[in-house]
């Protein structure tokens, strides 16, 4: 058996840039003081700097890059607690569990890892140029598909251009390939990714963009193969990576083992990986662990890591950029009033929201729906929480009479949070009802309920999250928010690379979100894993994702 | 009776019809089709891709056309992508040339539909969760019937007895405690290592390491999954339980009613002024009569039991039909709640056709009349 460790050292101190400009000023910044590491992980990395070689600029030792795996002791069967859904289309995933399931056998270009740094998976390294313009893509050699094929650049290409398209239904990647797709056609931009050769692809933008390397690290961008693209993977299996489906029954179970004449091209230690559905009740999935159904649970909330912990479970927790907003939607009235908008600001103490959501397990936020762990987070004043003056606002503005309708999916955390908000306006004088709908047809209408929350998942850059969801006229814009400065300063913070400079933009970005009431958004939730004592590879990843290739039994 | 079992079968089926019809009409509203696509194609969809998704996936024609092709009457709708000049189609699977497959496949075609949810067949889906239920009702029944007979003579022998006044209270007692109620109480008590009496089994050595009732934690298990392939004393009890104590008390009145009855009837009065032992009129001339009236109430348990494993499967996370058609029914899950609710009335009027038939059969003054 090979060092697993010893192999990723290697390939990533061959791949990636030892250099590039641009990373080198961040490095001076992080050595000044004005940029923390985790910031500086992802913004060099994106840019194509192996993780080793972005530790080695800022002095720090190289083996920590890789440092965060272990070697697993060979073979065993390893039974994940996660719900089992319909498999479809990769770029379609609107689960990160379908894509949990898919990983043993679908790769992706680049992986994101906890630490903040961008690791290369399909792609040996890539680079940006100095304007964050073109990448240039460096795929791994000697990777074969299951089928016997090779693995070549023209399956990159494909794959990016079948991200592209925006005349699939439901294809969220398009949304993250921004300026690569052509408005017009809806389709891939004429020229924008070409094959250089075997084994290199070139990205070219229009405007400097710095979230390609994010985008195509999230979990829609599973890499298919050039002729399967747009297939359910559960119809083929065709994959490059080293397990199969052996069996798949939705809402029940699906074991992943390892495929016998394919030679995969990393190191591997399960025999065997078992998803076990049961339930989107806690409840249920605290049973199951004392009935000992399963080794590991995908996620653990609220009163039920204190339960998982009592029992003698590894506990595993990330920081991370996943939220709820409770926001007001500016395209029905009363939200449509400023006034409206700033006394619910200051009618909600996010402290609060924070302790009866999620138990107190994450840290508060600011309402601007920028995380302090981004790279670009700006620190602006505190908030103001004065339910006297909420009053005051809400009576100048005429809707002291008004019925305030707050409506939440019917859930743990996302509903209690909702109930800690609905509780403090009615404190501050508002007529509210609280209206709960069932899971399953809460997001016909997600985005336009008058009054409601929504998760969000983690993304690795302010920016990202601030495209997808306060852009005028996106389609995941839920709190009807159209605001021309906005949009501007928006776009033209997504073409800058220097952390201060765009860090002052964010301060503006910010600061318009408060003052314009878009949204409550009360605190950044830490994520909880447990498992049976044991594991190694396990921890709790900030997107959820889980990469059986790593996982196994402590050696 | 070959005429009677030929007009139940016309019932049977008539009422089939009509349940799907109302099935198919609510599971294809606008707002039921707008989560399907949005559950199959991605939940946070724009409302033009949903439209588009539905036409592309056959859900854009008229109702009834729709529920023709379900029934296999209508031929099955195809589609030509104007893009890539793909042909898809309702009777065409995934790898299908579109020339070889059938024009029509319905039910009449033996053709159950595809569930979405599941991305498999219906026939392939029903089948296994169908007979895990049956194990379910299987166990539970076969606990519930005799219990609920021995608590209803006992408590019938002797009207207003101590030992009828206790045994009226337990029946009256597990009647009235619904199985979302008993199943959680039993959970706590028995599968929590936390609470109730594992802790202390653990303690004495009882449970846990080498204890002489098994590794485990707890005493039973709260998750009755790991029955589905291996059923044990451990894992399936307190789903069993939790129906069959639900059930059981209403036999056991009814059985305690007609007992009492009959025990008070002339020929049992005359049996014992001729000294014949107690024991002999319980067992040799009363039971037997006392048995016909909670033969009814038996029958009656089948379509109960399928909607209580509705409760029991879920809280015990045991993947059978009532699982099933919950699931069914919050996807949307068109194809598979049709078959569920044909699967359900089938069972219920095919227990109703048993129960007249058997009461015929058990009481000849029917048969006369």
């Amino acid at each position: 058996m090979k060092d697993f460790t010893h192999t990723t050292t290697q390939v990533q101190q061959q791949g990636g840039l030892t250099t590039h400009p641009v990373a080198e000023m961040y490095a001076a910044e992080h050595k000044a003081g004005r940029l923390d590491r985790r910031e500086f992980l992802v913004r060099s990395t994106a840019l194509g700097l192996s993780a080793a070689a972005a530790y080695s600029l800022i002095g720090a030792t190289p083996a920590m890059a890789d440092g965060h795996r272990a070697v697993p002791a060979e073979g065993g069967t390893l039974r994940i607690q996660q719900e089992v859904r319909a498999l479809k289309d990769p770029r379609t995933f609107d689960w990160s569990q379908m894509a949990n399931v898919t990983r043993g056998f679908l790769e992706y270009l680049i992986q994101y890892n906890n630490d903040g740094s961008f690791e290369g998976i399909l792609l040996e390294s890539w680079e940006a140029n100095e304007d964050a313009t073109v990448y240039t893509l460096n795929v791994r050699q000697g990777i074969s598909w299951n089928n016997g094929d090779a693995f070549t650049a023209e399956d990159v290409a494909a794959n990016l251009i079948g991200f592209c398209d925006t005349t699939v239904e439901g294809n969220s990647m398009a949304t993250r390939m921004g300026g690569l797709v052509d408005e017009e056609t809806g389709l891939a931009r004429e020229g924008a990714i070409e094959v250089v050769d075997d084994h290199t692809v070139r990205v070219t933008y229009p405007s400097p963009d710095i979230t390609f390397v994010p985008g195509v690290a999230d979990y829609p961008s599973a890499i298919q193969h050039r002729d399967l693209i747009g297939t359910n993977p559960s119809d083929h299996g065709v994959g490059t990576g080293a397990y199969e489906i052996t069996s798949y029954e939705v809402g029940v179970a699906a074991t992943l083992s390892r495929k016998a004449d394919h030679e995969y091209w990393g190191d591997t230690y399960l025999d065997e990986i078992v998803f076990v559905d049961l339930g989107q009740d806690p409840a249920a999935w605290f049973a199951g662990a004392e009935a000992d159904e399963f080794d590991m649970t995908y996620e653990t909330v609220g009163e039920f890591v204190d339960l998982f912990a009592a029992i003698g479970w590894d506990q595993s927790e990330v920081v991370t950029a996943a939220t709820v907003v409770v926001r007001p939607n500016q395209n029905n009235a009363p939200y449509d009033n400023l006034q409206v908008r700033q006394a619910i600001q200051l009618a909600v103490d996010n402290q609060v929201c924070l302790d009866l959501g999620i138990n107190g397990q994450g840290v508060t936020a600011e309402n601007h729906h920028v995380c302090p762990i981004h790279p670009e987070y700006a620190e602006l004043p505190p908030l103001t929480h004065d339910p006297a003056a909420a009053q005051a606002l809400l009576e100048e503005s005429g809707h002291a009479d008004t019925e305030f309708e707050l409506v939440s999916i019917d859930d743990d955390y996302r509903k209690n949070t909702t109930d800690a908000v609905a509780a403090q306006l009615r404190d501050a004088g508002f007529n509210v009802t609280r209206t709960i709908i069932p899971g399953s047809t809460f997001w016909n209408d997600w985005t336009s309920y008058p009054f409601s929350s929504t998760n969000w998942n983690h993304r690795e850059l302010g920016v990202q999250i601030l495209n997808l969801a306060y852009r005028s006229g996106v389609p995941w814009n839920e709190s009807g928010f159209a605001n021309d400065e906005f949009d501007a300063l928006l776009t033209e913070a997504n073409g800058i690379q220097d952390a201060d400079a765009r860090r002052e933009i964010m301060a503006q970005l910010q600061t318009i979100m408060q003052e314009q009431g878009v949204t409550i958004q009360p605190y950044w939730r830490s994520l909880f894993r447990h498992s049976r004592p044991g594991l190694v590879n396990n921890e709790m990843h900030a997107k959820f994702e889980i990469n059986v290739h790593y996982l196994g039994f402590a050696a | 009776m070959g005429a009677f079992i030929l007009r139940r079968t016309g019932v049977m089926i008539l009422t089939a019809l009509c349940l799907t019809l109302v099935v198919f009409f609510l599971t294809n509203l606008y707002p039921n089709l707008e989560k399907l696509a949005k559950t199959q194609g991605n939940a946070r969809m724009t409302d033009d891709e949903v439209v588009s998704w539905l036409d592309r996936n056959g859900y854009g024609g008229p109702l009834l056309v729709r529920y023709g092709e379900w029934l296999g009457i209508v031929p099955g709708w195809t589609r030509e992508d104007p893009n890539t000049g793909e042909i898809t189609g309702r009777c065409i699977d995934f790898g299908m040339d579109p020339a070889d497959a059938p024009t029509r496949c319905g039910l009449l075609q033996g053709d159950l539909g595809f569930s979405t949810v599941s991305d498999e067949d219906v026939a392939n889906v029903l089948p296994t969760r169908l007979l895990l239920t049956l194990k379910l009702m299987g166990y539970a029944f076969g606990l519930m019937v005799p219990a609920a007979l021995l608590v209803g003579v006992l408590a019938g022998m002797r009207e207003g007895s101590r030992l009828d006044r206790s045994l009226s209270t337990v029946s009256i007692a597990s009647t009235a405690t619904p199985e979302y109620v008993s199943g959680v109480i039993f959970i706590v008590l028995f599968a929590s290592t936390t609470a109730g009496m594992s802790g202390a089994l653990t303690e004495w050595g009882w449970l846990g390491g080498d204890g002489w009732l098994g590794d485990r934690r707890t005493l039973f298990l709260g998750s009755a999954r790991s029955a589905m392939e291996d059923i044990t004393f451990w894992n399936f009890t307190l789903p069993v339980v939790t129906i069959a104590l639900y059930g059981m008390g209403y036999i056991a009145r009814m059985t305690r009613a007609s007992m009492a009855e009959v025990m008070t009837a002339q020929y049992i009065r005359t049996a014992r002024l001729k000294g014949v032992s107690f024991r002999n009129i319980v067992m040799k001339h009363a039971l037997r009569n006392a048995l016909i009236a909670p033969f009814t109430v038996i029958m009656l348990q089948f379509p109960w039991l399928l909607t209580g494993v509705v409760i029991v499967e879920t809280l015990f996370n045991y993947n059978g039909f009532g699982w099933t058609m919950v699931q069914a029914a919050s996807n949307n899950d068109i194809e598979l709640l049709l078959a569920c609710s044909i699967v359900a009335v089938f069972v219920v009027l095919l227990t109703q056709l048993i129960s007249d038939i058997g009461y015929v059969f058990l009481n000849p003054r029917i048969r006369i009349a």
